[in-house]
């Protein structure tokens, strides 16, 4: 006999990121029919869907009442780190947890989170590596004015630092805003060696459109000189900048017809394959025990079966390959390849490895 | 002035917790070896071995100077204060055995990673502080010393203004401070003059 399990789903379907939250919903949602009809799982998914329309405000009260008007325990959801945040004192309330499926800037170990999509271990180090390598150290970073984009071009900076390298200039600009005049100007003066773009939604297609026009002016401006770095442009935003994304190269653990998640394959984006991944992974935690539904988050990653998933008991992330690949005609074709790595969100590991294999080598 | 954050290498670093078992000793744990460091619980003695820990989490609620095998205030290591009761007392307490940064109880989901940082932070900045003290000390100490070895220099016919200049370029040319230099010529007459004596 099937248990029927409800299952909340959170995702804005309008605002700034909406094409974002489209994908990620269709993802849960495919996984959701996908386990409905899996004779072999002894549960369905009965789906308590809000949407809280890109307003960072409604997450938290849309999530407690998910938690409390039905039976579900489990949220998949959320884009922005902000509204990522803003859950967390409603999942404590209401003793929920949530599945997040978007890339983040790291440096959080929610008891209350399972995190499936990239960490900067998995997007933004692997980036900057093939960057250097390709294209130069002296970079020009920009972002959207909140925690995303201030906490990875940190980052970047002190990664280009320490290689010696140079930050030429750092610009950001408030959620929504399309002037992108001086950012372009003073690249254009500067001429850096990159772009690390962390802008959102209409900043980022207006900042495109403008640079490829730059590229057509200027060559070193063109893709193969200079080219635009993204951590989190999937397939599912390139119909909205069209062939001005062109040439720009994005991180990410897939693309579409670049190899197939370990759950499935045929996804639109990697948006839509981490959230489908979030949804079975849980189906297949919760097929393990009777009465499973009433396991807390760090029960069910204590079993055996979390570690087989690939998801870390320790910091309930994730083990995920990397590809860096480049946008061409509403496509991203693949550029480099890297075997799969686990989550590392305080980048401590990596640092530990690294001495390890120093010291074996001595 | 802007302070750079500089991120201490936190991967396989020690952190001591002197709590008794507890649920706020599980939420730490959990934490900690989320965020990649090594953790051990003492109660309710700090042993001398616990002296090598990188980070010290102590229980303000029912600590007392006799847990930490150092003077109060002396910790070798940043410390993070878990702090239950608000009583002044107990603050009063913790202001003296000295905390880099603290936590409020219970703990939750998160806190622990910028308690870290901060108390990383506070405590090199605290002790290059202490150096920096340690070295005006010294030279103000020395002050006496200059004005010895600058009236040395200016009775063999100098004015005052070459004496000190002649002493600079001794330093220099010696490679060691202004004040070092005004010791080294102070300490040379007082044996010349013993050994006159002599």
């Amino acid at each position: 006999m099937s248990r029927k399990i409800d299952l909340g789903l959170l995702y804005s379907r309008s605002g700034n990121y909406a094409l974002i939250g489209e994908s990620c919903r269709i993802g849960a949602l495919k996984a959701v029919a996908d386990v409905n009809a899996d004779p072999t799982l002894d549960l369905t998914f009965n789906v308590v869907e809000r949407d809280p329309e890109g307003n960072v405000d409604a997450y938290a009260p849309l999530c407690e009442d998910i938690l409390r008007s039905s039976d579900a325990r489990h949220v998949v959801g959320c884009v922005t780190s902000s509204s990522r945040k803003e859950v967390i004192p409603a999942l404590e309330r209401a003793d929920g947890a949530l599945w997040y499926s978007a890339p983040y800037e790291g440096f959080e170990t929610s008891d209350r989170i399972v995190y499936t999509h990239a960490c900067p271990n998995q997007h933004l180090l692997p980036l900057l590596d093939f960057a250097f390598e390709r294209f130069g150290m002296r970079g020009y970073l920009i972002g959207s004015n909140y925690i995303w984009g201030w906490e990875m071009n940190r980052l970047a900076r002190d990664v280009l630092q320490r290689a010696g390298g140079a930050v030429l200039g750092e610009r950001y600009l408030p959620l929504g805003s399309v002037e992108i005049g001086r950012m372009i100007d003073e690249i254009r003066d500067l001429r850096p060696d990159f772009v690390l773009n962390q802008l959102i939604g209409p900043s980022q297609y207006a900042f495109l459109q403008a640079y490829g026009e730059l590229g057509r002016v200027e060559s070193h401006f063109l893709p193969e000189n200079c080219p635009v770095l993204s951590c989190n442009l999937t397939e599912c935003e390139l119909p909205a900048i069209g062939a001005a994304a062109d040439g720009l190269i994005s991180a990410g653990p897939w693309f579409r017809d670049c190899g197939d998640s370990p759950f499935g394959r045929g996804f639109g984006s990697s948006f839509e394959a981490s959230s489908y991944s979030a949804v079975i992974m849980l189906a297949r935690l919760l097929n393990c025990q009777k009465g499973s539904d009433a396991l807390s988050l760090p029960q069910l990653l204590a079993m055996p079966m979390a570690r087989t998933l690939g998801i870390s008991p320790t910091t309930h992330h994730t083990t995920l390959p990397v590809v860096i690949a480049q946008a061409k005609g509403g496509a991203f074709q693949v550029l480099h390849r890297e075997s799969p790595i686990a989550g590392d969100p305080y980048l401590t590991r990596r640092r530990a490895q690294r001495r390890m294999s120093l010291r074996l080598v001595q | 002035m802007r302070r750079v954050l500089r991120i201490p290498d936190l991967g396989g670093a020690c952190a001591a917790i002197l709590h008794r078992p507890h649920d706020v000793v599980t939420a730490l744990t959990r934490q900690l070896e989320a965020i990649g460091l090594v953790v051990n619980v003492y109660w309710p003695e700090l042993p001398v071995s616990g002296r090598g820990a990188d980070y010290l989490f102590l229980d303000v609620d029912i600590g007392y100077d006799e847990q930490f095998p150092w003077p109060s205030g002396k910790a070798p290591m940043p410390t993070i204060a878990l702090i239950g009761s608000e009583a002044p007392g107990r603050i009063e307490w913790l202001m003296n055995i000295g905390a880099d940064a603290q936590i409020l109880k219970p703990v939750g989901h998160a806190g622990v990673y910028s308690a870290l940082l901060i108390a990383r932070a506070t405590f090199d900045a605290r002790a290059s502080l202490a150096d920096e003290i340690d070295s005006l000390r010294r030279r103000l100490g020395q002050r006496q010393t200059v004005v010895r070895a600058v009236t040395l220099l200016a009775a063999r016919g100098k004015t005052e203004e070459e004496a000190y200049a002649q002493l600079r370029g001794m330093a220099m040319a010696w490679r060691i401070s202004f004040e070092d230099a005004a010791e080294r010529i102070v300490a040379d007459h007082n044996g010349n003059k013993e050994s006159d004596n002599g």
